[in-house]
C-alpha cells in the first residue's frame, strides 16, 4: 500500500509538472478547455461515487453477513450484473479499488457458504455463475493494482519491481521457471537443501527418461507442423485462386512456395488450356 | 497473498501488513452440537489462528474471543471399475468462540422451497390432467386443433 500512497504522490508530481510545462507552451485557450474538462470529469466521478453505491443492501456486522439475502434463499435463479472490467477498474482510484477488494471478498465468501451449505443439502445452487463473476473482477482488480505497481516501479527504480524469476534446473533435469521466495535460512546455511540437490540428473533412467521426453515433445511439434502443412495443402486444393499473401501471414511456418510446385495442390478438375 | 507471494513471518513490529488478501472463509453448518456463541467456519489452508481472528475482527467487525483449528483429512474413495485411489482435499476448520451475548444458530435456508416444490408439482400435476382431459375428448376425432370446441 505503501507503493500506492506513493504512486498517488507521483501522479500530483506530474500533474504539476504537466501544469507547468502547459503553462509555458500552450496556447491559454486550449489550457483553458483541458482544465474545464479536468473540473467536468472530477464532478462526474464525484457524481458517480454519491449516485452509486457499491452494495446493494445494507450492511450487517454479525454473522448473517456470510448468507445471502433471505429473499434468495428459494430462488431458483438470482439475477446479477456482470464482472467489472479493467477500463472500469483503471479510472478507479486507489482507495476505491482497496474498498472494492473488501466487497469481493464479502462476495465470494457469501457465495462459498451459499454453495457449501446447497451442497450438503442435496439442492442446487442457484446462480453459479456468480462465482466466476467474483473471480473475473478480483482478477482485473489485481492486474490494474499490478499495472500500476509496476508503472510506479519503472519510473522510480527502473525495475518492474515484479516478483524475481529464473529458469532452473529439477532433479529430473527439466527446466522450469522458478518463481523467487522469501527463505528463513540463507542458501549456504540451509543443509537440507543444499543435500537435496546432490541428487543430479547424470544417472541412466534420467538420461532415458529425457530422451523420451524430449522425443514425445518433438512428436507434438512435428504433428503440429505436418497439421498445417496439410491445411494448406487442402485450402489450396479447394480455392485455387485463393489469396496466397494471406495464407502466408497465417501460417507463417509452411513452405508455401514449395507446395504450390507440389502435386498435391492441383485440384480434382481438367485444367482449362488455351484460354 | 493475491499478487504477491505470502510472506514469511519476521518478529518484531510494525508486522507486515496486507493489504488485498486473497483468503475465503466459509460459515458451515456444525457437525456437532456448539454453544451458541460458537460458529464454524472452513477457511483457505494457509491461514493460522491470528489470520482468522485478524480477518473477522477486521473485515466483519465481529468480536473474536477464541480461535481453534483443526485440519479434516479429505476422504480417500477406490474407484468401482479402474480400483484407483482418489483422495478429496484436505480442509481447515476453525471454531470461532464470540462473545458470551452473541448467539448465533445456523439458519435452515430451504424451508420455504419445499413449499415451492410442492407448489410446482401441483401445477404440474394439474396441466398434465388438463392435457389428459384434451386427449380423452379428442379421442374420436384426432387432429382437432385445441379451438375448435369448448
Amino acid at each position: 500500500m505503501s507503493s500506492a500512497l506513493k504512486i498517488l504522490n507521483v501522479a500530483k508530481c506530474v500533474k504539476t509538472l504537466c501544469s507547468s510545462v502547459s503553462n509555458k507552451f500552450l496556447s491559454s485557450s486550449l489550457l483553458n478547455r483541458m482544465q474545464s474538462q479536468q473540473q467536468q470529469n472530477v464532478l462526474t466521478a464525484l457524481s458517480a461515487l454519491n449516485t452509486r453505491t457499491f452494495h446493494s443492501t445494507s450492511p450487517r456486522q454479525d454473522l448473517m453477513e456470510f448468507f445471502d439475502d433471505p429473499k434468495n434463499w428459494s430462488e431458483n435463479e438470482v439475477k446479477v450484473g456482470r464482472a467489472w472490467k479493467l477500463e472500469e477498474l483503471r479510472i478507479k482510484s486507489n482507495k476505491e479499488l482497496h474498498q472494492l477488494w473488501y466487497i469481493l471478498l464479502k462476495e465470494r465468501n457469501m457465495l462459498l457458504t451459499m454453495e457449501h451449505e446447497c451442497n450438503d443439502k442435496m439442492e442446487l445452487f442457484p446462480s453459479p455463475e456468480r462465482l466466476d463473476k467474483v473471480k473475473i473482477s478480483m482478477g482485473n482488480l489485481e492486474t490494474v493494482v499490478r499495472e500500476r505497481n509496476k508503472a510506479y516501479h519503472l519510473l522510480e527504480t527502473g525495475i518492474t519491481g515484479e516478483r524475481p524469476t529464473r529458469m532452473v534446473h529439477n532433479p529430473l533435469g527439466l527446466r522450469h521457471l522458478y518463481r523467487s521466495c522469501e527463505h528463513v535460512l540463507p542458501p549456504h546455511m540451509n543443509v537440507k537443501w543444499i543435500k537435496s540437490r546432490d541428487i543430479g540428473f547424470g544417472g541412466r533412467a534420467v538420461r532415458k527418461f529425457l530422451l523420451l521426453y524430449r522425443e514425445k515433445l518433438y512428436n507434438i511439434k512435428r504433428k503440429a507442423k505436418n497439421r498445417s502443412r496439410n491445411e494448406v495443402m487442402m485450402l489450396l486444393r479447394r480455392n485455387p485462386n485463393i489469396d496466397v499473401q494471406v495464407l502466408r501471414s497465417k501460417y507463417p511456418n509452411v513452405d508455401i512456395d514449395k507446395l504450390l510446385r507440389d502435386d498435391k495442390t492441383r485440384g480434382h478438375f481438367v485444367p482449362k488450356v488455351g484460354v | 497473498m493475491s499478487t504477491r507471494w505470502y510472506p514469511i513471518y519476521q518478529r518484531g513490529n510494525p508486522q507486515l501488513r496486507i493489504f488485498l488478501p486473497n483468503f475465503w472463509m466459509k460459515l458451515i453448518r456444525p457437525a456437532e452440537e456448539q454453544p451458541k456463541n460458537v460458529a464454524t467456519f472452513s477457511v483457505s489452508m494457509q491461514m493460522t489462528k491470528y489470520d482468522i481472528k485478524n480477518y473477522l475482527e477486521k473485515i466483519y467487525k465481529l468480536p473474536v474471543v477464541d480461535v481453534r483449528t483443526r485440519i479434516e483429512m479429505g476422504k480417500t474413495k477406490r474407484d468401482q471399475t479402474f480400483g484407483y485411489v482418489t483422495k478429496e482435499d484436505d480442509v481447515k476448520i476453525a471454531y470461532v468462540t464470540l462473545l458470551k451475548t452473541e448467539e448465533f444458530t445456523f439458519p435452515d435456508l430451504f424451508s420455504k422451497k419445499e413449499e415451492q416444490k410442492k407448489a410446482e408439482e401441483k401445477s404440474l400435476d394439474d396441466s398434465k390432467q388438463g392435457f389428459k382431459r384434451f386427449l380423452d375428448r379428442n379421442k374420436k376425432r384426432p387432429g382437432t386443433p385445441g379451438w375448435y370446441s369448448i
